[in-house]
């Protein structure tokens, strides 16, 4: 048990030694987050690339946005029936362990590839639809916000559709509100797009 | 969130809806809202608080500065989110959140600091007062009392309903409340404009307050686009507050403001004007600022004043009596970024501003960086013996500033 989960359990003992009488919580620390990180491979693959279309790869994804979307599983804000489980026994600072250890790893190249006629048309609508306003330039992501190129196509399928439905768990409303606009059409055409997208390696 | 998300998805099928006729473009963001279309290429975001937060010892807070002769320190951690403070009557600090559901209470013991989580699956319970051994919480939608609560932390029941139906339109922005307890035994709440620049409805860009033994509103101020941040003078014993500014009219204006209340139901501007002296490109054609009340201080443009509280401690020198504190939490929308402080105001014995001054800083670390900041001051606390608490929401921890020894 980190310091940072006893916190969460409400255990006194662990603030004890500490000097200026704070509690504190122990440091992000990646190797334990390596460690932390052996049962999520199951599903999201070696070093958080996953080969499953239906499952993200979390790898090189900023270290806010896993640790944000971890907590929302937790708290229940977000769910899934496998996640939601993963999550309830996580402290904050596994959450924070897990997170530094994946946005260090290197994405995968995507095996998806992207129609021609997509790869046309998406980009101005990545622009259009304000994708790359939050995304990024080349939608690879940053602070609490994920990277979408060379993500899976299915999950992003999925996740577009469960944020136009208000379905998807959202914190601050932004994606709930970016996905009303868009068609089924335009759906199918930016997935296409994203998951053939290069993610820099 | 599911609610928020519900808001949202309500408010972007209204527009839609009033959109028909031109191309389908993606209805903005509430914080999106109000944005030129010169802008439009804008990159200028709000930024998320790592809502795990993160330990001190992953952050520069060697680089904190405080006036000679005061010392700042951690004082706990691992508080998710950690918003609004306040403090019970046998030294129990409550702390809130905005974006997740939970109120927790950090128990001091003999030096050590335990975190509870005490309240859980609330409606963004940013609220929180204290007053004769009760706790109050506004959610979005509700005030609740919660009895005794310093005896029963690990069993504070359901709580009763003080007022209800506070957000009887969903709306998706600035749904948070701050509350306070005022010196007329009233409880003080907001209720922010549902969006960046919008024609607010009669409860909205207000703050209000509530008997909570009778549970009848009143409206105390008007025109306040969103008030996250209200104290009493203790002298002339008048309610201060500090207001949001709209956004996207440039990186100078307007000010974020500091304002007296000098009469019941006075009206601040918003949406007509702003800061006092600059009306709206929009809501202000036909209109004139001198209908509305000036600012008692302008406090820069987009700085984000959030808590405020009149110092009435012992602790620090004598011509900190008095004075107030406020919590800089932005800026975001200015290219060049500004605030992310404590700042000291001193004002004077009939209740008029003499000066500001920067009195915690060193949050900021790149002015034109993404993020531009380690850390992001929301509320400050006086405690029982002068010290000064600041809560900081983008990693969960709460400072301690305290003065010599």
């Amino acid at each position: 048990m980190t310091a940072a989960s006893a916190t969460r359990r409400g255990a006194a003992i662990a603030f004890a030694a500490l000097a200026l009488g704070a509690a504190s919580v122990a440091a992000a620390d990646r190797d334990a987050g390596r460690r932390k990180a052996e049962v999520c491979a199951a599903c999201h693959g070696p070093a958080g690339n996953s080969v499953n279309p239906a499952v993200p790869s979390i790898a090189g994804q900023p270290a806010q946005f896993v640790a944000t979307e971890l907590f929302l599983f937790r708290e229940g804000n977000r769910k899934d029936p496998q996640m939601s489980a993963i999550a309830a026994g996580l402290s904050n600072g596994d959450l924070n362990d897990l997170a530094e250890y994946f946005a260090a790893e290197r994405p995968a190249p995507p095996k998806h590839r992207t129609a021609p006629e997509n790869a046309a048309a998406a980009p101005a609508l990545a622009h259009k639809f304000n994708c790359v306003q939050c995304h990024g330039p080349e939608l690879m992501g940053q602070q609490h916000i994920p990277r979408l190129a060379g993500q899976q196509p299915d999950y992003l399928l999925a996740q577009l559709k469960g944020f136009k439905a208000g379905t998807r768990a959202d914190i601050d409303g932004n994606m709930t509100s970016a996905a009303q606009a868009l068609s089924d059409q335009d759906i199918q055409v930016l997935v296409d797009y994203l998951a053939g997208l290069s993610s820099g390696n | 969130m599911r609610d928020l998300a519900v808001a949202a998805a309500a408010m972007a099928v209204f527009t839609v809806a009033h959109a028909q006729d031109k191309p389908a473009a993606a209805p903005p963001p509430s914080w999106h809202q109000g944005k030129p279309p010169a802008l439009g290429e804008s990159t200028l975001h709000p930024f998320a608080p790592n809502l795990a937060g993160r330990s001190a010892k992953d952050l520069p807070t060697d680089k904190l500065k405080v006036p000679p002769g005061f010392k700042v320190e951690v004082w706990a951690e691992g508080i998710p989110e950690a918003r609004s403070l306040a403090r019970g009557e046998k030294g129990t600090v409550f702390v809130s959140n905005r974006l997740s559901k939970n109120v927790y209470a950090v128990v001091d013991r003999g030096g050590t600091r335990e975190v509870k989580t005490i309240l859980k699956g609330l409606n963004s319970p940013n609220g929180i007062a204290f007053s004769r051994g009760t706790l109050f919480v506004a959610e979005r939608d509700k005030i609740t009392r919660y009895d005794g609560i310093e005896g029963r932390l690990d069993n504070p029941g359901q709580g009763k309903v003080v007022v209800e139906g506070l957000d009887p339109t969903q709306q998706p922005g600035h749904y948070w409340k701050y509350l306070a307890m005022g010196p007329d035994g009233k409880l003080y709440f907001n209720i922010g404009a549902p969006g960046n620049i919008v024609m607010p409805n009669y409860t909205q860009a207000s703050i209000m307050r509530v008997d909570p033994g009778k549970g009848v509103l009143e409206n105390v101020a008007l025109g306040v686009r969103n008030s996250v941040g209200f104290d009493w003078n203790p002298r002339t014993k008048e309610l201060w507050f500090t207001n949001h500014g709209r956004d996207w009219l440039g990186d100078d204006s307007p000010n974020d403001t500091l304002h007296r209340v000098t009469s019941k139901g006075v009206h601040f501007g918003y949406p007509f004007c702003h800061q006092g002296d600059t009306l709206d490109p929009d809501y202000g054609k036909n209109r004139s600022c001198s209908e509305f009340a000036p600012p008692a201080l302008k406090l820069g443009a987009h700085i984000a004043p959030l808590g405020m509280k009149f110092y009435t401690g012992k602790m620090f020198p004598a011509e900190y009596r008095n004075n107030i504190f406020i919590a800089m939490h932005g800026s975001w929308n200015r290219s060049t970024k500004q605030g992310y402080n404590v700042t000291r105001v001193v004002v004077n014995d009939k209740g008029k501003v003499i000066r500001s001054v920067p009195f915690l800083t060193g949050f900021l670390q790149d002015e034109r960086g993404d993020p531009p900041m380690w850390g992001r001051p929301v509320d400050v606390l006086v405690m029982r013996d002068g010290a000064l608490l600041v809560s900081d929401d983008y990693n969960g921890v709460i400072y301690r500033v305290s003065y010599g020894k």
